[in-house]
């Protein structure tokens, strides 16, 4: 296990710096200026041109990307173009919005696609099995934004249930949390139908095993087969998946965070885009990808703990 | 065996009905704030960057700092413009080269700062007009000579030369909010985004950066109070989703999108009040005169007389909008009735045919904004009818800002661009940007007139308000001339708010966050 998870480290260190390396040459193939795109039209062209020398944007292209490389391992990403602030502080006082809304999209799409696809396993062939069918590909195939206005649009403006922008008073988790439903479930509705499908897949598959009839003719209860038994290893492909739908969520929370005008990283790298705020870009980004290869890592150490099959095959 | 009692708890219902209650108790918060009338919950257009007069970078900015360092004066709330005092007890103009000022006696900076005194007002106004400060609101105070203090709360601006925006486009500005100057020393020249040492009618108690910022009534402030205890200011970017905010509840007043005023107009959400100002701002068509293909104004004044105004107009704001003759908008001096172009394709044809330019192909950039969208897919319309192949090239706002600056590698490739600039209650704010220092800055048109740069300078200094139509007028009939530009629009605001906010708005609709009142 040792040398398993040596070697995911490993694979980690090699993504998140080919990741920096991306991320760098996309944001300085992007056109226009930043200086003057930041100090907007009464700037000067000596104000444009002391915030560029500021940036960092004199320097050969080269010497950019090494200072940037070697800051962002130590922990440094620079700091934010106008206010001086340093960018990992405003990436960080972001990031908890998009965690809460990525483990909030994750607890809908668990909470409803599991059920949903041991109810399809079991009942195969049935009504039920091809309701649950037509249900998953459905919230599949529509996108999130759309299902965000749609829902923002029914219980936040038409029924008034539910707020319809901002996170929530600070330090008032109930306020907060009320704030969260739409949000997350515009991002974690079409992985509802992700979930639902796998989950029944696998769960065909264990029924199928021999331990399962064995326990089938020892007389066990219908319940504790399915939940205890097969359940738990049919459960393991999703862990899988879920890991990969990080980062799908990741992105669509951009959509989340613009249409509930939440605050969060995706709508933070969004308006710095905009803006031409490299530091702010490409410290929330990176930032990102290393959560993202973080999570990913600790769902394939999750499986190969939980999979002896799995680790042996490293 | 054993069954259940039929109406028995079991674990599964307790659960569910535990959930639902507590589901239900998480949304009864949301409605007792609503129904909370001290507190104002507005939209703006972008999050705070910098809280700093001197370096302030948008409208929503200067709201909150006009509310939290007291200016010397500020815009009056209402259908005309004009100015009512804040810090000063009394402002007089002695005469074209100097400015008397006296501060109201008990005007305190938080944090320890002490009593406001002339010396700051000197040290606030002094620091923008500094070159060395490299403010970009350096301009405002291009005029001033010193400001000369004479006790306490008493001082003189003194100008190097009479300047008629002062008091339309400077002091009713952030431009005249005073700041501690030992307060600001200690912070190295610069405020960021902590509000150190305040003065204003309101403070600025709680900022959570991308989500919102509360304004409070400053307990200190003895004058003119604000109308709100609490101001919570929501960056809200997307005009579609303040909206929605707002049919929700969410939000007391918003701006709207131009495009939902006529839905809004006609079926307002209960409940509330849809506004429709006439804003400062312009919109037109320009034509890079420096273009290779451009540079024979016959082609020029061809394009002129091709485009449909009205109709472009029309398309893109939904009917809202009306026609603009130039960048001045009525109200002011200078505003036009006209243009000296009308719509002609059969001319527009024979200048082409005269130039030797038929056949021609153009390029157009746009911002990718959905009104820009259609008003140039109505402008490629009309090119064709006239035998000109127009290209429509969309741009993010980040590279659509610096098509036409002569540091990056396109201005001479620009050949028509639609643009947007806004503009303040002075005609100087809109000529300004088409003189020939601004060719390759904000003159993308790369308009170079000798005479419209004279006219502009005889502006800032007449303060005959008829002569300063006729000057301002010209210089619009010089733009015409040199067929570099397609004027279409002032714009309209669009604003919504709940019956029982009274709002406090410029003429042009933009908010003054301490005017606005319960109705």
């Amino acid at each position: 296990m040792l040398a398993y998870t040596f070697k995911r480290l490993l694979l980690a260190v090699a993504i998140v710096s080919l990741a920096m390396f991306l991320l760098f040459c996309m944001i300085y193939t992007i056109p226009g200026d930043p200086a003057a795109v930041a100090l907007g039209p009464r700037a000067t062209d000596e104000m444009r041109e002391a915030l560029r020398i500021k940036m960092g944007l004199d320097q050969p292209i080269w010497v950019q990307f090494w200072n940037f490389f070697t800051g962002a391992w130590t922990g440094d990403l620079g700091n934010e173009v106008l206010s001086d602030r340093p960018v990992l502080d405003v990436v960080l006082e972001q990031l908890p919005y998009t965690l809460a809304l990525i483990a909030g999209g994750i607890s809908w799409s668990v909470a409803l696609g599991i059920p949903l696809g041991c109810w399809a396993a079991v009942s195969r062939g049935s009504v039920a099995d091809r309701i649950v069918g037509v249900i998953s590909v459905a919230v599949i195939a529509v996108p999130s934004f759309v299902i965000a206005i749609y829902a923002l649009l029914i219980f936040a403006v038409t029924l008034r249930w539910l707020p319809a922008i901002g996170a929530g008073e600070p330090g008032d988790l109930s306020d907060q949390l009320v704030h969260l439903i739409l949000p997350s479930l515009a991002v974690g509705l079409g992985w509802v139908g992700y979930i639902a499908r796998m989950v029944r897949a696998s769960m065909l598959e264990v029924l199928e095993a021999s331990h399962i009839r064995t326990a089938r003719a020892f007389g066990l209860p219908h319940r504790m087969i399915t939940y205890r038994y097969a359940l738990t290893i049919a459960i393991l492909p999703t862990i899988t998946l879920l890991g990969v739908g990080i980062g799908q969520m990741l992105s669509s929370a951009v959509f989340a965070e613009i249409v509930f005008a939440r605050p969060g990283v995706g709508k933070l790298v969004y308006d710095a885009i905009l803006t031409r705020n490299f530091p702010v870009v490409t410290g929330a980004v990176l930032v990102t990808t290393v959560l993202f290869v973080l999570l990913n890592l600790l769902a394939d150490l999750l499986v190969g703990a939980l999979d002896p099959r799995v680790r042996s095959s490293f | 065996m054993t069954t259940q009692p039929k109406f028995g708890l079991s674990r599964r219902s307790f659960l569910a009905s535990a959930g639902a209650f507590g589901a239900a108790t998480t949304m009864m918060p949301r409605m007792a704030l609503s129904q909370d009338g001290k507190v104002l919950t507005v939209r703006s257009y972008s999050d705070l960057q910098l809280l700093d007069p001197a370096f302030r970078l948008s409208l929503p900015e200067d709201d909150i700092i006009r509310s939290i360092f007291a200016p010397m004066i500020v815009p009056q709330s209402g259908d005309t413009w004009g100015w009512k005092p804040i810090a000063v007890e009394s402002i007089e103009q002695l005469d074209g080269l100097t400015v008397a000022f006296k501060l109201h006696p008990e005007i305190g900076f938080t944090d320890g700062y002490g009593q406001m005194t002339a010396e700051d007002v000197k040290f606030s106004i002094e620091r923008i007009a500094d070159p060395a400060n490299e403010s970009p609101y350096a301009g405002d105070w291009a005029a001033l000579k010193e400001v000369e203090v004479k006790d306490t709360l008493s001082g003189l601006i003194h100008l190097n030369n009479p300047f008629v925006p002062l008091w339309n486009t400077t002091l009713p500005t952030p431009a005249s909010c005073i700041v501690s100057k030992k307060a600001v020393e200690e912070l190295g020249g610069k405020i960021a985004t902590d509000p150190v040492a305040q003065s204003g009618q309101y403070l600025l108690t709680e900022w959570v950066p991308k989500q919102k910022t509360v304004l409070r009534r400053n307990p200190d402030w003895k004058y003119e109070q604000g109308g709100y205890e609490e101001i919570h200011i929501i960056p809200i970017e997307d005009p579609a989703t303040a909206e929605l905010g707002f049919e929700a509840g969410d939000l007391d007043y918003t701006w709207t999108a131009v495009s939902s005023l006529p839905r809004l107009k006609e079926n307002p959400p209960e409940g509330s009040v849809v506004l429709e100002k006439p804003s400062l701002a312009y919109v037109w068509l320009g034509i890079n005169q420096d273009n290779e293909a451009l540079q024979d104004v016959r082609i020029r004044r061809a394009i002129q007389h091709a485009i449909d105004r009205p109709t472009v107009v029309d398309a893109a704001y939904f009917g809202a909008a009306a026609v603009g003759n130039g960048i001045i908008a009525p109200g002011l001096p200078g505003s036009r009735d006209a243009v000296t172009y009308d719509y002609d394709p059969e001319k527009s044809r024979a200048l082409l045919e005269e130039a030797g330019a038929t056949g021609l192909s153009v390029t157009l950039d746009i911002l990718n904004q959905s009104e820009r969208l259609t008003a140039a897919q109505v402008i490629q319309a009309n090119l064709a009818d006239v035998g000109i192949t127009c290209e429509i090239k969309q741009n993010d706002s980040g590279t659509f800002w610096t098509l036409g600056s002569k540091e990056g590698d396109y201005f001479m490739n620009l050949q028509l661009v639609l643009s947007r600039f806004s503009m303040q209650p002075d005609p100087s704010w809109a000529t300004v940007w088409f003189t020939p220092e601004q060719v390759g800055v904000w003159n993308w048109e790369r308009f170079d007139n000798a005479e419209y740069k004279a006219l502009h300078d005889q502006g800032l200094q007449e303060s005959d308000p008829a002569k300063r139509d006729e000057i301002y007028k010209k210089m619009q009939g010089l733009m015409d001339e040199s067929g570099c530009y397609v004027f279409f629009t002032h714009e309209v605001v669009g604003a919504i708010h709940k019956d029982t906010v009274s709002p406090g708005l410029k003429p042009n609709g933009e908010s003054l966050l301490a005017d606005f009142k319960e109705a």
